[in-house]
């Protein structure tokens, strides 16, 4: 039977009913219709459907509704604000991270997740830290780099240059 | 080089923005009012008849709405390509584990597959026939035995060959006769997965006139229409196909899937139905590659130029030919010239999921044989590997398998690209690790692929504003949307962001031919180029008519048709836009519409260096060099990202990849991203690209295919790059940890058992 969920998605509280076994993913997908974070394999192997749950990234669809009960959740919807791209967002648009564009929202929530933690990493670090996402389109250079000149761009940005 | 405003530079994909923020909509986004989900029965049996199928208590299952079985189908076969062998779901009769028997539409997901659990099948088994080499030549087991009554069935030997392809030129047996070096291999390739990331989905929704929609998740909309319209029994101008973004495909979404079920329970409902594959089902629903086993014999003379060549490739079909075994045949010599060959190329049945295509089926197969072959025999012969190709490289003027003539092409060019970069000190290698336990070694490969022809059509209609709107059929994949929209701005002179892509679905364009097989840039690039050239001769004779020159003497650049001789007399394209409306042309379309273009071989040459644990005999890529002829890079950011991706795919093949299947059951063991390891960010050296332009003669603005090759070369490269680090040859994929290991212990390598005399002998 379904149960009360009361839920914070990209900074709106939402109150819904929702089944007990749903997960995480299927719920923003289904009931709220935020089709933005993807399933790629429902088992936690391809890192599609990844979003950031408190701040820390997970694949979604390992994660029941119900144990994000008063949680606030940040999918790739909620990564813009009022219409400027997050810098990973413009990153991976502007230096070709991204093709057949499936992964893509799991890989930029992934990264905003890492960057969260080590705002400054290392390119191995940054491989490590997407190791829990699969890409088949762009073998993996051109999103690394993005996410190098995503760094950078904030690190600039933080010291206050100018590009 | 021509000079280009907005061809050969760098651009941001036309779809970017939308796939950052999560907008881009997947067919598995698409959620209707009423939309029933579906579930498909799979057989548990490798080969059996059906006895009997219940389906009543599942019926009976509040929220089911439907339940349908093979019977409900129409009585036909159908096929992937001329041979009709199939039926779209089993009737009588399954023919591997995982066959769809039955399907069900329930309010949700869950119900339909409670359902499925409902569904009473009695089974009786069949004899089965799981080895494909044994299905050949050994075996009195045959998976259809009324294979030569089928629709389209040609000339092969019968049994189990379902299809035999060859090709003959010059003296062979003579060649081999008069040869100072005869060389004789066998190689073996595993069953591979695409590894698309966004599973299979449709939703199909039948209206009240009857029509039927289906939002598909496909390279090939026309396609799809076509075959679903053969197994529905409908025309095809009741269905609308969709062609949603596309998450990815590489050849496993070119046809038909599984868009049949839901729009026959739609029909069934008037609902919507929608049914989204499981990550499993994408393992052993839908057409991955099976195994091949690739016999090469070449005859070399003395001072290492080829003679003669004999190939024969047994291409595993599984249950039905759901992709040819076409490769075999077209890709048995390499990037070579060789005056003498016999060439043969059999499909072969075997109860196992039948196999689709994927990023040119079995190129990457055959390009491993060759390109090994080509490095044993140059180190037989005593010649450095890259100059024993040269020696025997095609060039301009020679003729292909299919007797086309070679032009101008680049295949010397990427070679000595190659070579120069590789020279240089890379940026993940380091020599120094080369010690007492790992050993550094380096190989090389090269590859040969054609771009892709087939039927291709586009319109351009120029906006009031100035702007154009860009039609094709063609579904975008890996940036072609893009690629086109720089063609029609470069022809009439606008910028990349004045064409508009539009959206589209089979009763909004007209026919194209799939998005596959490297054909986009190519073949309807080339109808874009001549549509936006309709276009552009629309509105220069519209401008000479109202500023009283003739056409010739104006030009059509930065938004604006002016007279060359004095640039301020002109008109902006909003303005020729807006009078065309009550011009006596009316409103300026430009139109283009081709059947093929000609043959035209596009060449890379690829090179690793590897580094092979000698206690364990794992291989690590440390660095991974390619060059390809591109022709012109269109959009050199999305063009590296293409070469970067596909050689990945190959590393992949080289290293990892391998669907296991059961050796008695013919049944998918590894069904998981978990168990079919595809590389990680982790696993991938950086990959160095060199893009050689050689123009070719006939594409667009000189363009040539891109997306296919880069993923041919990297197992023959790796393995070449082993035998370099520690003097084994594999000639089995993947380069396990565990065969090289075994091939560095003295271990004589696996027989798959083929025999080439039998295959001779069963041609005569």
């Amino acid at each position: 039977m379904k149960k009360v969920l009361q839920i914070t998605v990209n900074g709106v509280e939402r109150t819904i009913l929702v089944e007990p076994w749903y997960s995480l993913l299927d719920t923003l997908r289904d009931e709220l219709h935020l089709t933005g974070t993807k399933k790629g394999c429902d088992e936690g192997d391809c890192g599609a459907c990844t979003v950031l749950l408190n701040g820390q990234p997970v694949t979604s669809c390992l994660v029941l509704a119900h144990s994000a009960h008063d949680a606030e959740v940040t999918t790739v919807e909620g990564l813009a604000s009022g219409g400027d791209l997050h810098p990973v967002q413009r990153s991976f648009a502007e230096n070709g991270g991204l093709q057949c564009g499936y992964c893509t929202p799991g890989l930029i929530m992934a990264t905003v997740g890492l960057l969260n933690e080590n705002p400054d990493p290392t390119e191995e670090e940054v491989k490590f830290g997407l190791g829990g996402n699969l890409c088949r389109c762009t073998g993996y250079s051109k999103v690394i780099e993005a996410v190098m000149v995503a760094v950078e761009s904030t690190r600039l940005e933080n010291s206050g240059e100018t590009e | 080089m021509a000079e280009f405003n907005v061809l050969g530079k760098n651009h941001v994909r036309v779809d970017a923005f939308d796939k950052v923020t999560g907008h881009a909509t997947y067919a598995g986004d698409v959620y209707l009012p009423e939309m029933l989900m579906c579930r498909v029965l799979t057989s548990p049996r490798s080969h059996a008849r059906i006895v009997s199928i219940d389906t009543s208590e599942a019926e009976a299952l509040p929220g089911v709405r439907a339940v349908i079985t093979g019977k409900d189908f129409p009585d036909v076969y159908f096929g992937s390509g001329a041979l009709r062998d199939r039926r779209v779901m089993a009737r009588d009769e399954v023919f591997y584990v995982g066959e769809p028997v039955a399907a069900v539409a329930a309010d949700d997901e869950i119900t339909a597959v409670e359902a499925l659990s409902l569904i009473r099948v009695e089974y009786e088994d069949l004899d089965r026939i799981v080895d494909p080499v044994a299905s050949l030549t050994g075996s009195s087991t045959t998976v259809h035995p009324d294979l030569e009554d089928f629709e389209g069935y040609a000339f092969a030997l019968g049994g189990n060959n379902c299809t035999m392809l060859d090709a003959d030129r010059g003296e062979v047996d003579a060649a081999f006769a008069e040869a100072d070096h005869i060389i004789e291999e066998t190689y073996h390739t595993q069953p591979i997965n695409q590894g698309f990331l966004e599973p299979m989905a449709c939703v199909a929704n039948v209206e009240a006139n009857g029509r039927l929609t289906v939002w598909a998740s496909t390279q090939g909309p026309y396609q799809v229409r076509q075959q679903l319209a053969s197994v529905l029994d409908m025309s095809i101008g009741n269905i609308k196909i969709i062609a949603m973004e596309l998450g990815g495909g590489f050849g496993a979404k070119l046809r038909l899937a599984l868009e049949a079920f839901p729009a026959l329970l739609s029909m069934k409902t008037n609902r919507p139905v929608k049914l989204v594959n499981t990550r499993e089902e994408t393992f052993t629903l839908n057409g991955p590659r099976l195994e091949t086993n690739i016999y090469l014999k070449t005859a070399v003379t003395g001072d290492g130029m080829i003679t003669a060549r004999e190939a024969r490739s047994i291409f595993d079909v599984g249950a039905y030919l759901g992709a040819g075994p076409n490769s075999g045949v077209g890709h048995g010599l390499g990037a070579y010239d060789i005056p003498n060959f016999r060439l043969r190329s059999y499909g072969v049945y075997t109860n196992k999921v039948y196999v689709g295509s994927y990023r040119a089926s079995g190129v990457a197969d055959m390009t491993f044989a060759v390109e090994s072959h080509m490095d044993v025999i140059a180190h037989r012969i005593g010649l450095d590997p890259l100059e024993f190709r040269r020696r025997n490289a095609l060039k301009e003027g020679d003729v292909s398998v299919s007797g086309a003539r070679i032009p101008r092409h680049g295949l010397a060019e990427v070679m000595d690209a190659l070579q120069e970069k590789m020279a240089q000190p890379g940026n993940g290698a380091d020599a120094d690790s080369d010690n007492g336990r790992m050993a550094r070694g380096v190989g090389i490969a090269v590859g040969e692929w054609r771009s892709g022809s087939g039927p291709s059509t586009a319109s351009i209609s120029v906006n009031e504003d100035g702007t154009v709107g860009l039609l094709t059929g063609s579904v975008d994949i890996s940036g072609s949307d893009t690629s086109l929209a720089q063609i029609a701005a470069e022809v009439l002179g606008l910028e990349l962001e004045q064409v508009i892509v539009a959206k589209r679905d089979t009763d909004l364009a007209p026919f194209t031919g799939p998005s596959g097989g490297s054909r986009i840039v190519y073949s309807q690039g080339k109808a874009v180029e001549m549509a936006a050239g309709d276009a552009r001769d629309k509105l220069m004779a519209l401008a000479a008519d109202r500023l009283g020159v003739q056409p010739e003497a104006l030009e059509c650049e930065g938004g604006t048709v002016y007279v060359m001789d004095n640039p301020p007399q002109s008109i902006g394209l909003g303005q020729l836009a807006r009078m065309s409306l009550s011009s006596r042309g009316g409103p300026i379309v430009g139109t283009a519409s081709l059947s093929s273009m000609p043959y035209n071989p596009v060449f890379n040459a690829q090179g690793a260096e590897v580094l092979v644990d000698r206690e364990t005999g794992q291989v690590k890529v440390t660095r991974f060099v390619q060059a390809q002829d591109v022709g012109l890079a269109v959009n050199p950011m999305g063009v590296e990202g293409q070469l970067e991706g596909g050689a990945v795919q190959g590393i992949g093949r080289a290293l990892s990849e391998e669907i296991l299947i059961d050796r008695e059951t013919g049944q998918v063991r590894n069904a998981s991203l978990a168990t079919y390891l595809m590389p990680l960010a982790i696993d991938m050296p950086e990959i160095e690209n060199v893009l050689v332009e050689v123009p070719s003669e006939d594409g667009p603005f000189g363009l040539r295919a891109v997306a296919e090759p880069p993923g041919f070369g990297p197992p023959a490269a790796i393995a070449n790059a082993i035998y370099d680090a520690v003097g084994v040859r594999i000639r089995t994929l993947p380069l396990s940890p565990e065969r090289v290991l075994a091939a560095m212990q003295g271990h004589e390598p696996e027989d798959y058992g083929l025999d080439a005399d039998a295959l001779r002998a069963a041609e005569a």
